[in-house]
């Protein structure tokens, strides 16, 4: 049983799970993410798309062997910290004691030194303590705790992603300027002000705005804000973002001759005609500057309004009626009514998104940022003097990573030394 | 500008390609002089380097790190800028010959693409690329130095001692605590590019991680140099162990940069 401790404890289990981490990753990536058996299927084969939906790879991150690999690596890391704190907390007390020094096997020594301080001073070694007759110093002394806190660092990270994956809640808005719409469960209603798309010279996109109100009905309480791309805004714990846009058009229905309703549409709604609900308008498509070439399938030139037209398809019951592309001022007559689309223009698509744990994760992410650079830049090197009996010194000095490079480095402090 | 431009990239490439060519003749003829000529083509090719960057950021009227070209790059010059650190703080001369062939590769790769100054995406319009790309590209930079280093590992257990390679390559504990000091500022910089990055994501897309195939390979590149430091701290490891393990971490680099942006569209697919 202790073996088993000490193994599932180890830095060589670690490993075995940061490879296999990295394995499941890797070949999670090549497949593509979220598709169907058929898609897998056709893709592939469908014994490999067996496989892929037998093993869970459609959906493989957030799947029960990668959660269960990415906390038993939680727990590995969980437990090396807890091991390590009490043993970090005793070397860090046992800097201050020259004893510690002395158990300390040195990597590099230098004997008949006549001033052992200058060799402190030439190798950075700051503050130099005297007790007993010994000097001793140490550099980067909390270096020894980076790992402790990348680890710590990464747990808090881990933690804050996978409480934010299973409480966060995200939902998408559409809509034209002077819209309201209902966010999701909330009770809050999301009115869109205006919605720009600022072009440049070129007439390539530089920038998406919209500028929006929530308002809370039940306390009449409202705020606004304006968010673009990269600039979202926070409003009622929530982050809202400009996240898309497409286009939307006003569907105007006529019967014998006069208007029975007007209705603004996105591409991709419909409407149902309001007094024969049955009769279904769809707008499929929009495209601003529609050609169609020969043989192809329809589609826009540019993002231009130079020749709009609209993709439309008619439902009655259920059933297909019929669909076609009218360009601007044409109109789609079907028995008494007649459907005219007009006025495109842009629609915004907002982001809505609560999640309380990214701090936490943001936390996580700082902290091991800070971790790695204490375990990596903060190397502990450890140096002390003994006086001899002719009333020379030998100095003595250790580094944890150092290696010969420290060698090297002390070697010229005391060659400088010595001349 | 963009004539400026092109005439500069011709001139840094004929000088990589002559320190190239200066750093094997330091081997093949075995004079520590054409060494020094190596270094001088590679310092001024650098210089160029740099300012054929600056005239690509005044030209676009912002940091050139957004496409491509302007990335493969910016990952030579920071490969150049390490390389030529740790040659002149290790007094390391013949990392030089293995550096030399890698930038001009990537260089050669950079010149493949296209130059065309295009105006970015609303998506990229953020302050947080520049500490973004530029800490990717000092990562790469660190990663290609430890991949150059860990083949001189690997190789250096094949020479023979007393001679010339003998003489100009440092002993095998040197190369892998220098190797381990090029791997530090890669993961150092590289754990910045992954914050940095999800940061942003959070602000543009409304989500830090998706699992996007960037994200995804950049976790795994980070996860291999992570495997690369426990592996050295542990006992009764030998070095080649993570010799190995450092130039499987520059594959992943690799693929982080051009495989995924070929085989794997995703969000980071900017065209």
């Amino acid at each position: 049983m202790k073996k088993i401790w000490k193994f599932l404890t180890s830095m060589k289990f670690a490993i075995i799970l940061l490879v296999l981490l990295a394995l499941a990753c890797a070949l999670s990536s090549l497949i593509s993410q979220g598709q169907s058996f058929a898609w897998y299927a056709e893709a592939y084969s469908e014994r490999t798309a067996a496989v892929i939906m037998a093993l869970h790879l459609d959906d493989a991150f957030h799947s029960w062997w990668f959660v269960l690999l990415s906390a038993v690596l939680c727990l590995n890391l969980l437990f090396c910290n807890i091991l390590h704190f009490p043993k970090n907390v005793e070397r860090t007390k046992r800097l201050r004691k020259p004893e510690s020094y002395l158990q300390t096997p040195a990597t590099v020594s230098r004997s008949d030194v006549e001033n052992p301080k200058e060799i402190f001073r030439k190798l950075h070694f700051g503050r130099v303590f005297e007790e007993n007759g010994m000097l001793f110093s140490v550099r980067n002394g909390l270096g020894i705790w980076g790992p402790w806190f990348c680890h710590l660092g990464i747990l808090l990270l881990i933690l804050g992603f996978a409480l934010g994956q299973y409480t966060k809640s995200e939902s998408t808005v559409y809509g034209l300027p002077g819209q309201t719409k209902p966010l999701g469960e909330t009770g809050l209603n999301l009115t869109i002000d205006a919605f720009d798309v600022i072009l440049r010279e070129d007439d390539t996109v530089e920038q998406y705005k919209a500028a929006i109100t929530v308002s809370d009905p039940a306390s009449g309480d409202s705020r606004s804000a304006e968010i673009s791309v990269n600039n979202p805004a926070k409003l009622f714990g929530r982050t809202f973002y400009q996240n898309s846009t497409g286009w939307a058009a006003d569907v105007t229905v006529q019967k014998d001759g006069k208007e029975l309703q007007k209705e603004a549409l996105c591409a991709g709604e419909f409407l149902a005609v309001a007094d024969k609900p049955e009769l279904i308008i769809y707008l499929r498509a929009f495209y601003p500057d529609y050609v169609q070439p020969a043989g192809e399938a329809p589609r826009s030139a540019s993002g231009e309004l130079n020749n709009p037209a609209y993709l439309y398809m008619v439902y009655y019951k259920g059933e297909l009626l019929g669909m076609n592309t009218l360009l601007a001022g044409e109109e789609l007559t079907i028995d008494e009514y007649t459907v005219l689309f007009s006025n495109p223009r842009s629609y915004t698509l907002i982001q809505v998104k609560e999640d309380r744990f990214t701090g936490l994760a943001l936390i996580g992410g700082l902290i091991t940022m800070i971790g790695i650079f204490m375990a990596l830049y903060l190397q502990q090197e450890k140096l002390w003097a003994m006086r001899q009996d002719d009333g020379k010194w030998t100095v003595y000095g250790s580094s944890r990573k150092g290696g010969v490079l420290f060698k090297e480095k002390f070697e010229e402090a005391c060659g400088k030394n010595n001349e | 500008m963009l004539q400026i431009e092109n005439t500069l990239l011709t001139l840094v490439m004929i000088l990589y390609f002559a320190a190239m060519v200066l750093y094997f003749i330091f081997v093949a003829a075995k004079k520590d002089v054409f060494s020094t000529f190596a270094l001088i083509a590679q310092s001024a090719g650098l210089a160029l380097h740099t300012a054929t960057l600056i005239c690509r950021g005044i030209g676009a009227g912002r940091f050139p790190l957004t496409n491509q070209y302007e990335f493969a790059t910016s990952f030579a010059w920071a490969l150049c800028l390490v390389s030529l650190i740790f040659i002149l703080k290790y007094k390391f001369r013949v990392l030089g010959v293995f550096a030399a062939p890698l930038i001009l590769l990537i260089i050669g790769y950079a010149a493949m693409q296209s130059r065309e100054v295009r105006e970015v995406m609303p998506a990229l319009r953020s302050s947080w690329l520049v500490f973004h790309v530029s800490t990717a590209i000092i990562a790469y930079g660190g990663f290609g130095v430890a991949f150059v280093l860990s083949v001189i590992y690997l190789l250096r257990e094949k020479m023979k001692e007393g001679g010339f390679f003998d003489e100009h390559i440092p002993a095998k504990e040197k190369l892998d605590l220098i190797s381990y000091r090029s791997v530090s500022l890669g993961i150092l910089f590289l754990t910045l590019t992954i914050l940095t990055g999800a940061i942003w994501a959070e602000q543009a897309w409304g989500s830090y991680w998706s699992w996007d195939p960037k994200e995804t390979w950049s976790l795994v590149t980070w996860i291999i140099y992570a495997v690369y430091l426990h592996l050295r701290l542990r006992r009764g490891v030998n070095a080649k162990a993570a010799a190995v393990f450092a130039v499987i971490g520059f594959i992943c680099v690799i693929f982080t940069y051009i495989g995924v942006n070929t085989f794997l569209p995703g969000l980071h697919s900017y065209k």
